[in-house]
């Protein structure tokens, strides 16, 4: 468990459900609530606080590398308030953002959210994809949300000498080692899909990151050969 | 019960369960009385041309002699169709035999003597019904131009375009609307009557014993009174004396009022069935639709899975009983209807075959009560048909599922794996959510293997996916079981799904080959 603390600001479904799903990854979670009566919850541990707060208490607590925060308040427009309220105390906190609608997402997103989840959104898009592509979704699903056997992961590569020179998009990957790469990612951030047009004239260096599928057992018998698995930089992360 | 007694009660029983008698009804009920009916329009439109075709000959038989044969088409041909029409339209409305069982029954089950007389009665009040029916007396002087010889008779041609109400379905919406105001439309014309009556007297009295007035008689003064209340005013015959023009001038101010009224009647009449029209118009148009999807209830989930499904040419037709989210979707431009999702009756008056037209229920009401309500009453109409639902609070989760609902979505439940997935694995949650995503160019496609696609393509190897830069994924066999990037001699099967990954435009253009190739 490389993290250390989550702060969750807001308590109710939402946040009841994204602290069982923290528990695993973070070795503090610390709830806020605006509603003094939450503090009585028999299951959590739960602080109050008030949307004037100077986070004082907060500011000890904190390590930007490896802390994260969730604004879940219920209303949209606290929730904005929140939100740039810790961004203006923390600069380098990631901050997870809940908004019902598409408006309040574009404002959280100007007030300093690293990432905006629009509720209505998300869901509508889930039942959408359902119905219209009920098979990929399924699978998608279990890739990523399952213990599925099938695992992402973005590997950086250290050895193109296994590549012979050769172009990304001219190499079968799916035949290589048993895992599919979908996408490459440059040294310099940029990302293109694996048979892209760009991908297709630009050599593998080392330091470009490939994004593969495949089982377990047959992604670190790839990452051995290429190179290393790479971990995401939170305090970079940004969308 | 005697002999005869018996045997009409045993042939009314073969008769009604004889399933080709039946057959044959239902086809010319279907064809003659049921809108819903596709060969009903084919239908109605050669009535209607034969209408016109008749009256055609009428007018060209005032100043022209006809050619014999266009006589006897019109007197003769039209004439046993229409006859013929009209006898099937006495036969399909209500059942001879069925009168006979329901009578036989009823005696029995209370341990009577079976009484024909009250069953023949009861047919001849049924079939007496009809045939004095309005339509039914216009269909059958529509028929009388047979007797064509006697010249008087040939002027019942006219009766033809009478029934031309019975197939056009405008006439009738107008008959109905202005049914609705009927004790207005009869106040109105005993009004008329009264000062048409009235005025003919007193300007008879007053204009007809002078000599150079132009109202000599009750029958000019009756006529001007109808010229000038209708305010048509032709000026072939005026008032000349001043007690005459006193008349006139009352009556040319009855007659605005009468105008002004029947004008206000109609524009009444019709703005209180508008919605009703309408609503009929919109379930005539639903019932035209192969296949669909209903969402019940439009609050903002609804609305974002709707404008979704819309932009994927899915048809939605959406239900709610509130009348402002009503007309919501219809600004979204969605076919929306003010029905209760929770009744059965707004399902049945749809029309719809639910098993066949609708393709799943999407109860997306935020309010789990209302959606387990729904849901129990789609399931009790229909134990078959896919149900989606909204889950607003998690501990009401069974209650959907034993209700009957298929597919459950928690939002709560969806952010909370998000969340798992943005801190535990960013990477995948990235990868897969810009495959999902309809904004990223490259995308997912699930593509069905049908026969066609057989005929061609029988092993992995032989789809040339990267050819079209594509990967592919894996295959969904069987329903249950994901074969994740399968070799090239994998066989494909009927009923497999690929998933493929790449550019849209590819990805059209593989699935496109796949199909033509398969065709050629």
């Amino acid at each position: 468990m490389k993290n250390v603390t989550a702060f969750v600001f807001g308590f109710n479904n939402y946040a009841t459900e994204i602290i069982e799903n923290l528990s695993n990854e973070y070795k503090n979670v610390n709830i806020y609530s605006l509603n003094k009566k939450d503090e009585a919850n028999e299951k959590y541990e739960i602080k109050t606080f008030d949307l004037s707060d100077e986070w004082i208490d907060i500011e000890e607590s904190i390590n930007h590398e490896n802390s994260i925060a969730f604004c879940v308040l219920e209303d949209d427009a606290s929730n904005i308030f929140l939100t740039i309220s810790l961004r203006a105390s923390f600069e380098h906190l990631v901050i997870i953002s809940l908004a019902t609608n598409k408006e309040s997402a574009n404002k959280l997103q100007i007030a300093g959210a690293n990432q905006v989840i629009p509720i209505v959104k998300t869901t509508a898009d889930i039942i959408s994809n359902m119905i219209n592509r009920p098979v990929a979704t399924k699978v998608l699903h279990n890739i990523l949300y399952e213990e599925s056997d099938l695992k992402i992961a973005q590997i950086m590569v250290q050895n193109t000498e296994n590549f012979d020179g050769k172009f990304p998009a001219d190499i079968d990957w799916s035949r290589y080692q048993g895992i599919i790469v979908l996408s490459i990612i440059h040294e310099d951030l940029s990302k293109e899909f694996i048979y892209s047009s760009q991908a297709k004239h630009k050599e593998l260096i080392n330091g470009d990151i490939l994004v593969v599928t495949g089982y377990e057992a047959d992604i670190v018998a790839f990452e051995k050969k290429i190179g290393r698995r790479h971990y995401v930089d939170w305090g970079n992360w940004s969308w | 019960m005697n002999l005869f007694k018996r045997l009409l009660v045993d042939a009314s029983y073969a008769v009604q369960t004889s399933k080709g008698y039946q057959k044959r009804k239902r086809f010319f009920y279907n064809l003659l009385d049921n809108n819903d009916n596709i060969y009903k329009k084919y239908f109605d439109f050669s009535m209607i041309f034969l209408i016109f075709v008749s009256i055609g000959i009428l007018i060209r038989e005032v100043k022209h002699e006809l050619p014999y044969h266009l006589v006897f088409f019109n007197s003769y041909i039209i004439s046993i169709i229409f006859f013929i029409e009209y006898l099937l339209r006495l036969w399909i409305y209500g059942s001879i035999t069925q009168a006979i069982i329901k009578r036989y029954e009823y005696d029995s089950y209370l341990g009577r003597e079976f009484k024909l007389s009250k069953a023949l009665r009861n047919i001849l009040r049924f079939k007496l019904a009809y045939i004095f029916s309005i339509r039914a007396i216009i269909d059958l002087l529509a028929v009388l131009p047979f007797f064509h010889e006697l010249r008087l008779l040939r002027v019942f041609i006219l009766f033809r375009v009478f029934k031309l109400f019975r197939y056009t379905r405008s006439f009738q919406t107008l008959a109905s609307v202005l049914a609705t105001k009927k004790f207005e439309f009869f106040t109105l014309t005993m009004f008329a009557s009264i000062v048409v009556f009235v005025s003919s007297i007193l300007i008879y009295v007053m204009e007809a014993n002078n000599p150079r007035s132009p109202i000599d008689s009750l029958y000019d003064a009756f006529y001007w009174s109808i010229v000038t209340i209708s305010t048509v005013g032709y000026g072939d015959m005026v008032p000349l004396s001043d007690e005459g023009r006193f008349v006139a001038i009352v009556v040319i101010l009855a007659g605005i009022s009468v105008l002004a009224f029947t004008t206000s009647l109609f524009v009444s009449a019709f703005t209180e069935k508008l919605d009703e029209i309408r609503e009929v118009k919109t379930i005539e148009d639903i019932s035209k639709i192969n296949k669909f999807y209903i969402i019940c209830g439009y609050e903002e989930v609804a609305r974002e899975v709707a404008l979704s499904l819309h932009k994927k040419h899915k048809n939605i037709i959406v239900m709610d009983e509130d009348l402002s989210r009503v007309n919501d979707a219809k600004s979204d431009g969605f076919i929306a209807l003010n029905y209760d999702p929770g009744s059965v009756s707004s399902y049945e008056k749809l029309h719809v075959d639910i098993n066949t037209q609708v393709e799943a229920v999407l109860c997306l009401r935020q309010d789990d009560v209302e959606n387990v309500y729904t849901t129990l009453t789609v399931r009790s109409i229909n134990k078959n048909i896919k149900i989606m639902s909204l889950l607003m609070n998690g501990s009401n989760r069974k209650k959907l599922q034993f209700a009957g609902v298929d597919e459950i979505i928690y939002p709560q439940e969806i952010v909370g794996m998000i969340v798992k997935e943005l801190v535990g694995h960013p990477v995948a949650f990235e990868a897969i959510h810009e495959l999902r995503s309809e904004q990223s160019n490259i995308n997912i496609h699930e593509i069905s293997i049908t026969k066609r696609v057989l005929e061609n393509y029988a092993r992995v190897g032989e789809l040339n996916n990267k050819q079209y830069r594509l990967v592919l994924l894996g295959i969904y066999k069987n329903q249950d079981k994901f074969y994740f990037n399968p070799l090239d001699e994998t066989f494909l099967e009927e009923g497999d799904y690929i998933l493929i990954i790449g550019n849209k435009v590819f990805l059209q253009e593989f699935e496109t080959q796949l199909n033509q190739k398969a065709n050629g």
